[in-house]
């Protein structure tokens, strides 16, 4: 069994950033990354777009990965192990965790004095939206056919059609197209896409790519190949309107209908848990209510942009390390409250310690042309942000002074029009 | 042209276990199969139950086969090294169902099984805190067993050809000719001659009926769908659970599956023969009859949808010999079907010895079972690595699957290369991502094992090719 002080479990885009911010520290640092090189599912990500805050320039999604692989390679102590697949991470006696990988050098042991889980998010297949029909080939999560058309250079299908517009499936209508497929149609259950707007402008509105917003596919029609797909418009409850449904024929459908965070490993440690973001609840330092376990990146809560991914998992990691060598500053808890057009905060708690500020991400229940976000405590308004064009499909975030705070914080959106 | 003594059409359960029990006794058998795997009909899309036998109207053949075929499969089980679990089977009701419950109680006791109680509210939701509050009682049969439906079949026909019997796939019979006592049994390319048939074609048993001039059985199709939840559900139900049977069946339970994941079904919906669609209709059937017996189900865990046919005819089995000829056809083995199945080969094998099958003394060899990484203590794991290092590789992350595992799966006697029959023996794609991650990876693995390029791999037969290339489009 090896010692570390920070064991990261996943080596994209939010594992090396921990790695960089727990380093930095001066802690001694292990990743664990269950494919056979860094980078997660931004090696999928041929696109470019990535890395406009960080870097200042359009990257795509692996060179986006090889720039903080760079930075990674730059520290001291990081032990990274590729083909690493974690599978056991337990609370020891003495407040350490023990964290076993398999891998085909045999079963890679540590003892850690604290965790980063940095494991990104999966796909919903086709069951978790309860879509009936047939089980044929040619059923693809939007993800799954990225992976097979730019990692493997196989393509999937001829003539398309994409259940839901996350930014995924917006991706991939694009690359379909140009990889000589037909796109039928976008189809979205929701009365707006949950894509970034300049995925919508860049992928679906330039490439002419209908998307048919509060419509959805009904069912799956085909014996050995998806030879079609039924689609029709939902009432106002989301319920198709059975009498509008038309067939579709295509030999392909593709699923972008929404991410689910990796968390299962830590699912037997007792984390609080929140149900709007299927993951735990985080403090400012993004530890989640076992001391010594951090979550930051897809794994806590879905972002929109890598930039946001690496900056939650380097703030992660550098409180990782901290908690490792010397011990976070815990006192005064104080829980984030929100009003309705805000679905979750992340995080969910800081702590009154007095200086520096603190950055809430959170995301809205639907689109707003004109809004004030603001942060009040003690009554007053601490900090107000205007916030024009406010979509569901986009991380909105909020700095504050955390001198301000008194003894409770609480996030509201006034609607201007 | 080969010839066998006996061929067996259909490698469902019923196949599977009249082919086991032929080669275990030393005759020379072959099992046809339609599909492109066996297991692939209605043994693979059932509720995966060995039931206990209190269903069946005494002295009939469901009654007789389910008490025997339960009896039998423990002890089947082990010598197939596949797990069951046995966990005994639950029927609920609320205080008006008391004469009901105490009816099958009865009929239970008349056909033999053993160990049955009426379980009273306290201990009842003491067993199974997430029944509905308005569950009274209960009938507890402690004979009641879970398996998986499909590995069983797999299993069964593994080990019919580690003894020495054939099995082909892409079997699809279309002519039957007889000659001299000999029969010579065609599918598209090829044919084998066989003294005996039997007809275990389940959906399709009058179309073989029809070839050979045997007497076509009135069949019904019955479809029964499924929502299958993910493995953090676990521990929701800890025991099958069914509602009070009706006329139509056993109704729709709440149960574990054998691999940890809780599975709610079937409903039973007049069908055509193939026809395991799912409609929206049948999710909101399935959701508000399983309400009636447990309470919360959370259906955001749901990971897949499935059905399957029953096939019927009234209300028993129909296993019968043609006069005159050794043929013989097994027809309506719905529910309790997959529990019968090493009955009925019992009962069929001896009626074929009774009219001249000759056993010959065999040596038996036991099936291997595939190594499951999952469930090894880590000091034969590390030692399964040192040596084969593909152990430690993890393809399907959902299920834990290596690498190692599914090169066995490819190596195993059958010499599956769909996805879809790799993932029924060693379960890549079967977790909560379906594949979404390492679909692409099994595709790899199969292809570099097989030498077919990956536009030919298929998820379930030839015409399911999962990359669409230029290559393959029609």
């Amino acid at each position: 069994m090896k010692k570390t002080d920070v064991l990261i479990i996943g080596g994209g885009p939010c594992g090396l950033a921990s790695a960089i911010g727990a380093s930095s520290q001066g802690a001694k640092v292990t990743v664990l990354e269950r494919a056979n090189r860094l980078g997660g599912i931004l090696n999928q990500c041929i696109h470019n777009g990535f890395g406009l805050h960080i870097f200042n320039e359009e990257l795509t999604g692996p060179e986006y990965a090889h720039r903080w692989e760079e930075r990674v390679a730059q520290c001291e102590n990081v032990d990274i192990n590729t083909g690493a697949f974690c599978e056991e991470l337990n609370l020891l006696k003495n407040g350490s965790f023990y964290v076993c990988a398999s891998s085909e050098k045999g079963l890679l042991e540590y003892e850690a004095k604290s965790v980063v889980l940095a494991l990104g998010c999966r796909e919903k297949p086709a069951g978790s939206i309860l879509l009936g029909g047939s089980r044929p080939a040619g059923v693809f999560t939007a993800g799954c056919a990225q992976r097979l058309i730019n990692i493997d250079g196989k393509k999937v299908g001829k003539r398309v059609v994409i259940l839901g517009s996350g930014d995924i499936g917006l991706i991939m209508a694009r690359r379909l197209i140009c990889e000589g497929a037909e796109v039928v149609g976008i189809y979205e259950i929701m009365p707006q896409s949950g894509g970034l707007v300049r995925n919508i402008t860049q992928c679906v509105k330039d490439f002419n790519i209908p998307l048919h917003l509060s419509t959805t596919v009904t069912r799956v029609v085909g014996q050995k190949r998806v030879e079609g797909v039924y689609v029709a418009p939902v009432n106002e409850r989301l319920q198709p309107i059975l009498e509008l449904e038309k067939f579709v024929p295509c030999d392909t459908l593709l699923l972008s209908v929404g991410l689910i965070p990796e968390n299962e490993i830590a699912s037997d440690l007792g984390l609080e848990w929140n149900n709007v973001t299927n993951s735990f609840t985080v403090d400012e330092y993004y530890q989640t209510t076992q001391k010594g376990v951090f979550c930051a990146g897809n794994v806590l809560h879905v972002n929109d942009m890598v930039d946001n991914v690496s900056n939650e998992g380097e703030s992660a990691g550098k409180n990782a390390g901290l908690f490792a060598l010397k011990g976070l500053d815990t006192q005064n808890k104080i829980e984030i409250t929100h009003d309705e057009h805000i679905k979750y905060t992340a995080p969910k708690y800081v702590y009154n310690t007095g200086n520096g500020t603190v950055k809430i991400s959170f995301r809205v229940d639907k689109n707003y042309k004109r809004t004030l976000i603001s942060a009040i405590s003690g009554g007053q308004e601490i900090s107000k942000r205007p916030a024009p064009a406010v979509t569901a499909g986009e991380m909105q975030t909020l700095i504050i002074d955390k001198s301000k705070i008194v003894n409770d914080l609480h996030l509201q959106i006034t609607v201007l029009d | 042209m080969q010839d066998f003594e006996v061929a067996i059409i259909g490698a469902g359960i019923v196949g599977a276990c009249i082919f086991s029990e032929l080669t275990r006794k030393g005759v020379k058998t072959v099992l046809l199969e339609a599909g492109s795997d066996v297991s692939n009909g209605s043994t693979k899309a059932n509720s995966g139950l060995v039931h206990a036998g209190y269903d069946p109207e005494p002295n009939t053949l469901k009654a007789r086969f389910n008490i025997r075929g339960n009896q039998l499969y423990p002890a089947m089980c082990a010598r197939l090294k596949v797990d069951i679990l046995q966990c005994g089977t639950l029927v609920v009701a609320n205080e008006n169902g008391r004469e009901g419950l105490n009816t099958l109680y009865e009929r239970g006791l008349i056909n033999g099984v053993q160990g049955m109680r009426i379980i009273e509210r306290d201990e009842l939701h003491e067993m199974e805190p997430n029944l509905a509050d308005n569950i009274d009682i209960a009938l507890f049969a402690p004979t009641g067993a879970v398996v998986s439906p499909y590995l069983t079949c797999i299993a069964l026909c593994e080990e019919g050809v580690v003894n020495g019997g054939t099995v082909k796939v892409n079997f699809k019979v279309d002519k039957i000719n007889k000659n001299n006592d000999i029969y010579e049994i065609f599918a598209q390319n090829e044919s084998v001659t066989a003294k005996y048939v039997v007809n275990c074609a389940g959906v399709g048993a009058n179309e073989i009926n029809a070839l050979v001039g045997a007497p076509q059985v009135p069949l019904s199709y019955v479809k029964g769908a499924y929502l299958l939840l993910d493995k953090s559900q676990q521990g929701f139900v800890h025991h099958p659970i069914f509602p009070l049977p009706t006329k139509l069946g056993k109704g729709v339970l709440a149960t574990p599956t054998l691999h940890g994941n809780i599975m709610f079904g079937p409903n039973a919906i007049p069908c055509e023969p193939h026809d395991t669609t799912v409609s929206a209709e049948n999710i909101a059937e399935i959701k508000e009859k399983v309400e009636l017996s447990v309470k919360k189900p959370n259906y955001k865990k749901v990971i897949k949808l499935f059905a399957g046919v029953r096939v019927v005819s009234g209300n028993d089995f129909v296993i019968e010999k043609q006069d005159n000829e050794n043929f013989y056809y097994t027809a309506g083995i719905c529910s309790p079907g997959l529990t019968a199945a090493p009955a009925i080969a019992e009962y069929v094998v001896e009626k074929m010895h009774e009219n001249g099958l000759e056993f010959k003394p065999h040596k038996f060899v036991a099936r291997k079972p595939y190594t499951c990484t999952e469930k090894m203590s880590k000091k034969d794991l590390k030692e399964l690595i040192k040596t084969k290092p593909s152990f430690g590789k993890i393809i399907c992350r959902c299920e834990k699957i290596s690498e190692g595992e599914i090169l066995e799966a490819l190596n195993s006697p059958l010499k599956p290369v769909d996805v879809d029959a790799i993932k029924r023996r060693v379960r890549p794609t079967m977790g909560r991502c379906q594949g979404g991650f390492c679909l692409p990876k099994v595709i790899k693995v199969i292809s570099s094992y097989t030498g077919i390029p990956p536009e030919n791999v298929c998820l379930n037969g030839a015409g399911s090719e999962i990359i669409l290339d230029d290559k393959n489009t029609k």
